[in-house]
Formats: C-alpha cells, structure tokens, sequence
C-alpha cells in the first residue's frame, strides 16, 4: 500500500472540494516583521525596567504567540476544521527572595508597566511568608535565534490536503470488514517564543509540532461488547513532511484489522510472565517511572499536593541503584524530533544533554535554576517551562529516553528462551502512584509469546508492577535498528495545571517475571 | 472581566463581519477571563501570579460548510480578519453533515455562581491566611504543599439567528497536603465554593494535619475484595467516569456502559442502589451551574439516575434531531443524593464490622469502558476499621473496580450527607466490596 497519497487520489475519491484558494491567511501576528518585533521588545523592556525600579532583583518576561490548526473526522465526514491564536506576556519578577508573576494578553508598554506593579505587589505579599529565599544559580547571558527542524511548514500546506489525508486514513480503516467507527485528528501547534531577562538574554524561537492520531473502534452489537485499538501516541517536534512521509495508510489498515481481532481475543489469564514491551508502549512506562520520578521539584516536595513527590530522595544522585546493570537512561533537550526538545529553556538556559541512569544507578536530576543549587549544582540542565505566555514557568520533563544496547538485538532475539510470555505494544490504559513506585499499563495490542515465537493476541491485559524491581527485571534491550521516538502532547502536572509535551526514545526490551492482571470488569 | 454590554458589542462586530464577508449562519463567543493563585510547599509560596486573558470564538457555515476561528485580539483589524478566516475555511471545507441551525432568541436567568470578592481577589488578605495554614503546619511539624486559586469568567455568546446570552461564573479552591517529618504519614484536604469567603483554608489545613498525623507509619495489608467506607472526595474522584458516560450517542452507537445488547440501551434498568439519585440543577443553593448548556439550551434541574434507575441520558442537539429526540436541557452539574436519611460518617465508621476507611484516589483511569472498570490507588489516608472503630493506619492499594459494580443495589450499605466538590456534590458511600489489586509503597 501507498505510503501516502496524492491530491490527485483525493480528487478521484470523490470527497474533493471546490478548487481555489485553500491557505486563508493568517492573523497579522504571526507575519512576523519589524513593527510587531518592535513593539513586543518595548513592552519586554519596559516591564524588566519597572520591575527593577520596583524592587525587583530578578526579573524576566516570555512574551509568545501560539496558533493551532485542528481538524477532527470521524467515518466519511469533518466534525471541525479550527485555528486558534492567542499572543500575550507573563512577567516573572524576584522580590526579596519570593516570586511574584502577571500576565496579559495585552502587548504594549502601558501594561508592562501594569504587569510590573501586580507581579511585584505579589512577590512582596508573598515574601512575608518565605522561611527561605530563592537563589538562582548563575546562567550565561544569551542573544539568539533557535528555530526547530522542519522541511515543510504544515501552516503552509492546504487545508484540502489535509482533509484528503484524515478522510483517507478513515476509508482505509473502515475498508476492514467488522471496522465500526474510526476518528481522526490533525493537530498542528506553532509556537513563537521571546524571553527576556533582567541580566540581558534576549532569544527568539519557533517550535513545530505535527500530531495525527487516530482510534478505531469495532462493536458487535449482537452481544453489546466492543474495543478500540487507538495509533501510537506520535507528536513530533517536525512539520508536514511527518504526514507524507510516514506510513500512515498502512498503519490505518494493520488498526483495523487488529481491532476487529481484539473484538474476538480470548482474555488473558492473569499470572506472571515474562514480558516484551515495545517502544510504542514502552515510551509511556519511561514517561511515568524514569521522568517523573527523576524530577528534583518532586523529590523537595513541591509537588506533594497534586503530581506528588518520588521514591528517589535529594541525596540519592549517585547512590541509588534503579535498575539493572544494562539500563542506561538519558535526558536530551536536543534530540532531533523530540517534543520536549528546544534551542533554550524558558529561562534562557541552553538545551542540555545528560545522563539520569548510567549502569543502573541513579546519577543525576531534572533541574532549574532555582533547584540546581539546592543539590550543590552551579548549573542548571534547563527544565524550565510554561505552557502559554499565561502560566508560570515551573520545572518540566526533558525528553528522556532509554539507550539502546551498543551492538544489534532484534525483537526476535528477545523473544528468543521466553517459554510463556507477552508482547506488549502500543498505548493502553496507565496509572501510577504518587511516588512513582506501584504502576499499571495496558497495551493497545497485546500477544501471546509461546516458546519464542510470537502467537495469538489477548485482550484485557495489564502489566502491574513497582519501579524499582521492573527496571532491575530488565534483562534484554534491543538493538540501534530497534530504537524508536515517540512522545505525548499532554503531559499534566502544577497547580494551576499545566500541560507539556515530551518525547521518549527506546528499543524494545525485556522484563522477566511481571504480574499481569486481567481488567475486564462485570456489573 | 468583560460587562454584558462590552461583550455582546463584541459579538455583534464579529458578527457582522462573518455576515459580510458570507456567512448563512454564525455563533460568536466571547470570554473573558481572570485568575489568580497561590501555590506553596516547603512551608514556603513558590509560585504565585495573576492572568487575565480573553478568548473571541467564531463558527460560521456557508452553504453549510463550517469554520472555525479563535483568537484573543480584539482590535477592530482582528476581528475582522478572525471572521474573515472563518468563513474561508467554510468555503473550502465539506459539508458539515451535523449542522443544526443556531438557536434563536430564548430566555435565560441570570447565573447564580459568580461574586466580585472572588473576581477581585485580595493578594494581602490571601497572604495572611496562607500564614495560618503554614502556622498551622509548622506548629504540628509536618511540611505543608497546596495550593489557593481564584478564577472568574463572563461568557457573551451571540448567534445569527439572535440567540445572545451572557453568563458569569466564579470559583474559587483550596487544596492542602501535610506530610510528616518523617515521611511515613501524608493527609489531603480540599473545598471549593463560588464565594472565595466560603474556602476555609485554616480548617482545610487543620483537616490535613490531622490525617498526616492519623495516617503515620502504615502497615501493609493483603490485597484483595473489602466493604470500604469512601469519603466523599473519595467518590468525586471516581464519579466523573459515570457521568461521562451518560452521552446517549456513544450508548446508541454500541460503545458506552450504558449500551445494551442487539443495539438498544439499558434506560429504564434499575441499575443501581434504588437510594441513589443522580441529578442537575443549574439553581442549586450550594453548587450553582450556568444556566445553559454550551450549545445554549436553557438548562433546567434534570434527573439522569432516580432511585437507581437510569432515567435519562443526555441528547446534544445534532444527536436528538437525528433520534427525533428533544435536547437535553443540561446537566451543567452534578448532584449524587439520597432519598432515605442519611448516615452521617462516623456512624458508618461505626457500623464497619471490618474494612477500610479511604480519604481520597489518585491517578484514576479507565480500563474497561464497558462496564466503567477503573484502576488508580488510595492516597492521603487509608485506615483499617474493626467493630466500628478506627484501628490503624494501612499502606496504600491499587483498585481495579467497576463503577457500575460499586453502585450496584447489592453493594451500597450506607450513603451520607452530600458535599460539594465541584462540579459534583457528592456523598461519603459505604460500599460492601471493593477491590484492591497490589500494594503501593507511596506515601
């Protein structure tokens, strides 16, 4: 089958529209030209300015413009074709050791100045309260422009195409015989970033992020059960060529035909097995076990009241054994693609690259400026972010991605001496405790492993287990072939919420010996 | 925040320019927003700031194709141009098969849930009592975390066929864990109201401290099936998981808990405890809701569960014009009552021959939408009970439970005052069995 398809193809179908005109421009913030850099750099001034003469000794401003395209399908039909924009400032200012922060949508100097006398209003308020002040560890002063990797800039692409695309994808799906619904989405995010402080960065960005996904679901009615096998969680920090290059029709036909499967699995019979967990489904385990938990502003506590906190303590880094000897955990702000991935964080510090495990042990944290010297650090890893002009920037995940294995292992390889055990792909259903400790995954397809080989799909299955023990049971990680990313769009976590999207790389790998539960529930 | 005039002039301008550049058929909303908070930890504020934001929505069908635009700028261009690309991408878009006309002039009360003290914040008034809650911590040595918030919004919303309505709503919440020094204790409170003067942050941090101090040094017990007594944040935690599922389509369409075999529904079924009722009421004293839905039907108080039965699910208006049905005239909240008196928590404690005793869940999902089986794990306080008194402290446990089999006629043994954890009032539950999968180590 076709990778993916041409305008032509589309015409043919018979879904086409009208011919003309398909890119309607876009609102005049985002022609980015001198009269609107000007203006967003006189209203960055004049807020750090007055910041300053308020008694600010820190201060800095993220003044961003965002805009969203989504397209929505379900069968043969568009639910929604949308944009959005949204263009505004937040000030984060330093007063007596507290922070106090203001934003607007507002973009002029008259409301900097406003914003500065809010933020430094809350910052004194807040001061009072403080038993210990916020120290900053020192970051290089940073003029520059950072741009993420892209060929074909999605906002430039016809919206027509686009639908071709989602509508495609839907017949290819519901061409699978027993397919009873299927829906779409295309999600584009472009954002424009400008920060600057008060000890003189000033750096301009624009991020890319492409996101389709698509569920099918299959339902016999006769019986009144269905399932759905949702795609891989796949946002990536690239443009369009994402959707013309990849095999998405492809992926769209294997959905269907495992979904319709799914509906006729025999369930799972819960006990311990060894288990093959693929990237697709292994991102997710990384994401909930190794990020969150690896996050220094859990560990002190900040996050006791909502994401909670973690199993690892501040004095563990290079102490603590988290797994067994051939796992390796890094965290990379530059890795090519990865949504977590940026020219400098939201403080301006540059993009890092650095290890979280190396043979095992715990080695080092997520941090920030404000937390790098609370572990006897000079420097920050640059884990700063916000997700809107609107929020207040706070300690977020870096892509962090588990490394291969330094000579090539296939998935059959692994498989390979597993008498009865289970191949576990794609995303299911996820939880996991406060601390990071006790979690639970589902898969989107799940199969039987007999003697090495790989055999029936099974439904209602979960993998349950506790960090520490899951990582030491690793005892086989794939190959450099076998390495794949993929990544969330909506992390949550902060009070208010906030949500970031984060990317995790990983071959496949084996878990030997993890209790596996079946879900399915009676009422 | 936007008056009613500023925002429906808005509307009105955007409206015409949708008009004018060929729109048939159009809504406009616009809100705006403020919100403000204060998050601590540490014994210390770590973040704290104020934002105010505003958000012009616009749909438009041509032909009855359909586009779509937001944006936050309301300069006379902007406007304009936001229009102007919403009826571009109509033009180039396919036939929206769900279109239904917008709705025309109707009549709405006025909001109930919105007050200035809540919009206007006082950040000093705020710091004191955010004194209290740390004095409070520190006086019982246990390191407090949680957060203040206030937000408020005034939503305008104006239709080519000359709906126009204007609401405004506020909310405010406190949220507080307290932990103990030594790490082996962690309790959790929270509430919430419209009226900022109603969060009693110095008594939801008296609640906390004395569930981290109640909760130290847990003992781990077997896994398995207990009759549990669930606090009433407890049952908000799981309760979203019920309500989204009354959406007559998905049950229509064969992939909801509420479908039934050979493609009807399970309406009408005595499903659940016949003392339980689940209703909406846009009025209500304590939880007032918006009195529209989002597409704009007057909301009016509904009864979706009555005495265990499931009376009603909810129709949007594409899906009732298609099942020749009327709209659903809400929910726009959600209040679990009971018909019978009710057991008022420590009488259930009392009569708990053996169980647990569980505060509140954490990281709740669901796994089998057929039956709304959900996994998540106790938090903040998980007691075992033996003849009817609180014996000690356990560690936490992964669920995997139906919400169907939960609220089961066999399975509640005692329901209690409701409260409000919004969007829900919802009451503490004694429930027969509930079953728990693995021990967690989490504090």
């Amino acid at each position: 089958m076709s990778p993916s398809f041409s305008r032509r193809e589309f015409i043919a179908s018979g879904t086409a529209l009208a011919a003309g005109i398909v890119v309607p421009g876009w609102a005049e913030i985002f022609q980015s030209g001198p009269d609107v850099d000007a203006v967003r750099a006189e209203a960055a001034d004049e807020a750090l300015a007055q910041a300053a003469k308020l008694g600010a000794s820190y201060a800095d401003i993220r003044v961003n413009r965002y805009r969203r395209e989504s397209i929505a399908t379900r069968e043969r039909q568009v639910q929604n074709v949308s944009r959005s924009a949204s263009y505004g400032m937040g000030l984060r200012v330093l007063v007596n050791g507290a922070w106090g922060f203001a934003a607007s949508h507002r973009v002029d100097a008259a409301t900097a100045r406003t914003l500065a006398g809010q933020a430094v209003a809350i910052a004194k308020a807040n001061a009072a309260l403080a038993a210990r002040k916020v120290v900053l560890a020192s970051a290089d002063t940073v003029k520059a422009t950072w741009t993420s990797a892209f060929t074909r800039d999605p906002f430039d692409v016809p919206i027509d195409t686009k639908l071709a695309f989602l509508m495609k994808l839907n017949e290819t799906a519901l061409a699978v015989p027993g397919v009873s619904f299927v829906s779409s989405q295309l999600l584009l995010v472009d954002e424009h970033k400008y920060f600057a402080s008060s000890e003189g960065s000033r750096i301009t960005q624009r991020l890319v992020r492409t996101y389709p996904q698509f569920t099918t679901t299959a339902a016999d009615r006769a019986r009144g059960d269905f399932q759905t096998r949702p795609v891989v969680d796949r946002a990536k920090l690239v443009g369009y060529e994402y959707v013309e290059d990849y095999p998405w029709l492809q992926d769209a036909e294997q959905a269907g035909h495992e979904v319709v499967e799914k509906l006729k699995a025999a369930p799972v019979t819960p006990g311990r097995y060894d288990i093959v967990v693929d990237p697709s489904q292994l991102f997710l385990c990384i994401h909930e076990s190794v990020g969150h938990s690896t996050e220094l502003d859990r560990a002190l506590g900040y996050e006791a009241n909502m994401a909670g906190t973690s199993f690892l303590k501040p004095g563990d880094a290079g102490t603590r054994r988290f797994g067994a000897t051939i796992v390796n955990l890094v965290a990379d702000r530059s890795q090519p693609g990865g949504l977590a991935t940026t020219g400098y964080d939201d403080e301006g510090v540059k993009a890092d690259k650095w290890s979280l495990v190396r043979g095992g042990m715990f080695v080092d944290w997520q941090t920030t400026r404000e937390l790098a010297p609370l572990v006897g650090q000079q420097r920050s890893h640059g884990c700063l972010h916000s997700d809107n002009w609107a929020s207040v920037p706070f300690p977020r995940m870096p892509n962090v991605s588990l490394q291969s294995a330094s000579t090539e292992v296939t998935r059959d390889e692994l498989f390979s001496g597993i008498k009865r055990g289970l191949f576990i792909e794609g995303r299911g259903v996820s939880s996991i405790d406060q601390q990071r400790y006790n979690f639970q995954f589902g898969g989107a397809v799940i199969r039987e492993i007999r003697d090495g080989r790989l055999g029936a799909m099974v439904k209602d299955a979960a993998y349950q287990s506790r960090t520490p023990e899951f990582w030491a049971s690793c005892d086989g990680i794939g190959g450099p072939a076998s390495y794949r990313l993929w990544g969330t769009s909506a992390d949550g976590k902060g009070e208010p919420g906030q949500t970031n999207a984060v990317s995790h790389g990983c071959p496949p790998a084996r878990f030997r010996q993890v209790n596996v539960l079946n879900t399915a529930g009676s009422s | 925040m936007l008056s009613r005039d500023e925002a429906l002039t808005l509307c009105e301008t955007v409206l015409a320019h949708a008009r004018a550049a060929g729109a048939e058929d159009a809504v406009v909303s616009v809100a705006s927003e403020v919100a403000a908070h204060a998050r601590f930890a540490d014994n210390r504020v770590t973040t704290s700031g104020r934002s105010e934001d505003l958000t012009i929505t616009v749909t438009v069908w041509v032909d009855k194709r359909r586009g779509a635009t937001s944006g936050n700028d309301a300069s006379a261009a902007a406007l304009g141009q936001l229009a102007g690309e919403a009826v571009q991408i109509a033009r180039i878009s396919p036939v929206h098969r769900e279109y239904v006309p917008t709705l025309g002039p109707l009549e709405y009360p006025d909001s109930r849930g919105f007050v200035d003290a809540t919009a206007d914040v006082d950040v000093a008034a705020r710091a004191v009592a955010l004194q209290d809650v740390l004095r409070t911590c520190r006086e019982a040595s246990v390191s407090g975390a949680g957060v203040h918030t206030t937000n408020a919004s005034a939503t305008a919303v104006a239709t080519a066929n000359g709906n126009r309505r204007y609401f405004r709503a506020s909310e405010a919440a406190c949220s507080i864990t307290a932990r103990t020094e030594d790490g082996t204790g962690s309790g959790y409170y929270a509430g919430d109201h419209f009226d900022v003067r109603q969060v009693d942050a110095a008594q939801i941090a008296r609640q906390a401290v004395e569930k981290a101090v109640r909760s130290r040094d847990p003992k781990p017990i077997e896994p398995g099936t207990y009759p549990v007594i669930l606090e009433a944040q407890a049952v908000a935690d799981l309760m979203g998981f019920l309500v989204g599922a009354l959406d007559a389509r998905s049950a229509d369409e064969g992939r909801s808990a509420f479908s039934a075999k050979d493609g009807k529904t399970r309406l009408g079924e005595s499903m659940f405890d016949t003392r339980l009722s689940l209703h909406s009421d846009p009025m209500h004293a304590e939880l007032p809701g918006i009195p529209a839905t989002d597409e704009g039907i007057p909301a009016e108080r509904i009864t979706l569960i009555r005495n265990g039965v499931l009376e009603r699910l909810t129709y949007p208006r594409f899906w009732a014009a298609d099942r020749k049905q009327t709209p659903t005239p809400g929910p726009t909240n959600f209040i679990v009552e009971s018909a019978t008196p009710l057991t008022p928590l420590p009488e259930m404690i009392k009569g708990l021959a053996r169980g647990l005793l569980i505060s509140r869940f954490w990281y709740v999902r669901l796994v089998d939408p057929r039956t709304i089986v959900l996994t998540g794990l106790t938090r903040d306080g998980l007691w075992w009970v033996e003849d009817g008194v609180i014996q000690r402290p356990v560690r936490n446990l992964r669920f995997n439970q139906s919400v169907l089999a939960m609220l089961a006629p066999w399975n509640v043994e005692a329901i209690g005052p409701s409260v409000r954890r919004s969007p829900f009032m919802v009451p503490p539950l004694r429930v027969g069995a509930f079953t728990f999968t693995s021990i967690s180590d989490a504090i």
